[in-house]
């Protein structure tokens, strides 16, 4: 493609001199932090399904926990989640269009999708603060558990999950899904402020002086990850 | 920024012209409108699962409803890795140390720790130290007294069942 005008014969690529990968340092090393970061959370995700299938009969049924949409009563499954990934989607769109118009040196066009990315990440952060409240505050009706109170194993009505006990099924799924969303929704959250950095950056004319918006480019990466790891969150623990 | 050395430019390379940037732009609104499709019919799988049969507790119900979730998952994943992060335009040799290192862990990590070691753990014992009212509970979810997958009350009204009892204990 275009996007690598320099020729390389393959003999040559490792000849030193130049990048044998082609790309600066700084994209490079965006790269092998991703994929650290994408081991760390495959690990919590492997984590997350080994205790699924040892525990497949008092596994939450995801359909039942996650049915409330803002605004209306209705039990709607899937739904708030289904929009939540379609928000993180389309911001990473909008991020992917503020790379290509920095590839073009169109500086109004790259602060116009910057923005629209950091909207789309305030709005995730949000719909998930909302999501772990309702799960945190449960339906009205609760569950009867035989939790430790004071020291003793007692049959006691509860309500919603935390860390200890969990209506809605197993405890340890609470745990995993604090944990795991936790971590992914501090991933966006750094994710918004980084882009926040590079949209001041760009706007006071620092990559034009650059003559290129590759800040721009590295933060994208970032957040196409963060994207990335949120389609196999919604899969593990909406889906299955 | 400045650098003594007579490296290329590689900041530049992927600067383009604005036909091209034209070009691209359709490119990536195209690759948008499969992943939001990809999503909705993942959403609508989820909602009909029940109906379709991949709950039921059959080896091949099981197997259908992960092999379809995690391959979509894994399609979407493919678009946003090689499209949106630009991977599919790089450099062989950048690709592949980047994703044949994660790959092989990751699969190690699925299929060996989490489905093997996972579906066998603990077999013999493991229900004996489980609370007996969560096991109560979720029988009766899956059981299907609940209204079932989608419907969304089934937990509350066992919440309610169970709750009269107690409750004036502690109240």
């Amino acid at each position: 493609m275009s996007a690598h005008a320099e020729v390389v014969d393959a003999k040559e690529q490792w000849g030193g001199g130049r990048s044998p990968f082609g790309i600066s340092y700084g994209k490079m090393f965006m790269w092998f932090f991703l994929v650290s970061d994408a081991l760390t959370f495959g690990g919590l995700l492997c984590g997350y399904g080994f205790m699924r299938h040892k525990y497949p009969e008092v596994w939450p049924i995801p359909s039942e926990v996650f049915h409330h949409f803002p605004f209306i009563e209705a039990s709607l499954p899937l739904a708030y989640v289904g929009f939540m990934t379609f928000v993180l989607i389309m911001s990473s769109v909008t991020m992917v269009l503020a790379v290509e118009a920095g590839h073009r040196n169109d500086k109004r066009k790259v602060l116009i999708w910057m923005f629209w990315t950091i909207i789309g990440g305030f709005t995730f952060v949000g719909s998930q603060a909302w999501e772990w409240w309702h799960f945190i505050v449960g339906t009205e009706h609760g569950a009867i558990r035989n939790i430790l109170v004071d020291g003793v194993w007692k049959d006691q009505l509860i309500y919603g999950a935390n860390l200890h006990y969990n209506e809605y099924g197993l405890p340890v799924f609470g745990n995993y899904f604090f944990f795991i969303t936790g971590f992914h929704g501090f991933h966006v959250f750094s994710g918004v402020i980084i882009n926040i950095v590079i949209f001041i950056m760009v706007a006071k004319g620092i990559m034009e002086k650059r003559g290129h918006y590759e800040m721009v480019e590295k933060v994208g990466l970032y957040w196409h990850f963060v994207d990335l790891v949120w389609v196999f969150v919604f899969t593990f623990f909406y889906l299955l | 920024m400045e650098f003594d050395d007579d490296y290329p430019q590689y900041e530049f390379m992927a600067h383009h012209s604005e036909e091209e940037g034209v070009v691209k732009r359709k490119k990536l609104w195209r690759v948008f409108w499969i992943m939001l499709a990809i999503t909705i019919v993942e959403v609508i799988i989820g909602l009909y699962a029940k109906q379709m049969h991949l709950l039921d507790a059959t080896l091949h119900s099981t197997i259908s409803l992960k092999t379809i979730f995690i391959g979509l998952t894994i399609l979407k994943a493919a678009y946003i890795v090689l499209k949106f992060m630009h991977l599919g335009d790089e450099y062989k040799a950048l690709r592949m140390s980047i994703l044949l290192p994660y790959i092989t862990f990751i699969v190690y990590l699925a299929v060996m720790a989490s489905i093997g070691e996972g579906g066998y753990s603990g077999d013999s014992a493991r229900k004996n130290t489980m609370d007996k009212l969560l096991i109560d509970q979720q029988t009766k979810v899956r059981s299907g007294e609940s209204g079932g997958h989608g419907g969304g009350h089934g937990v509350e009204e066992h919440g309610a069942e169970h709750g009269e009892k107690p409750a004036a204990e502690h109240h």
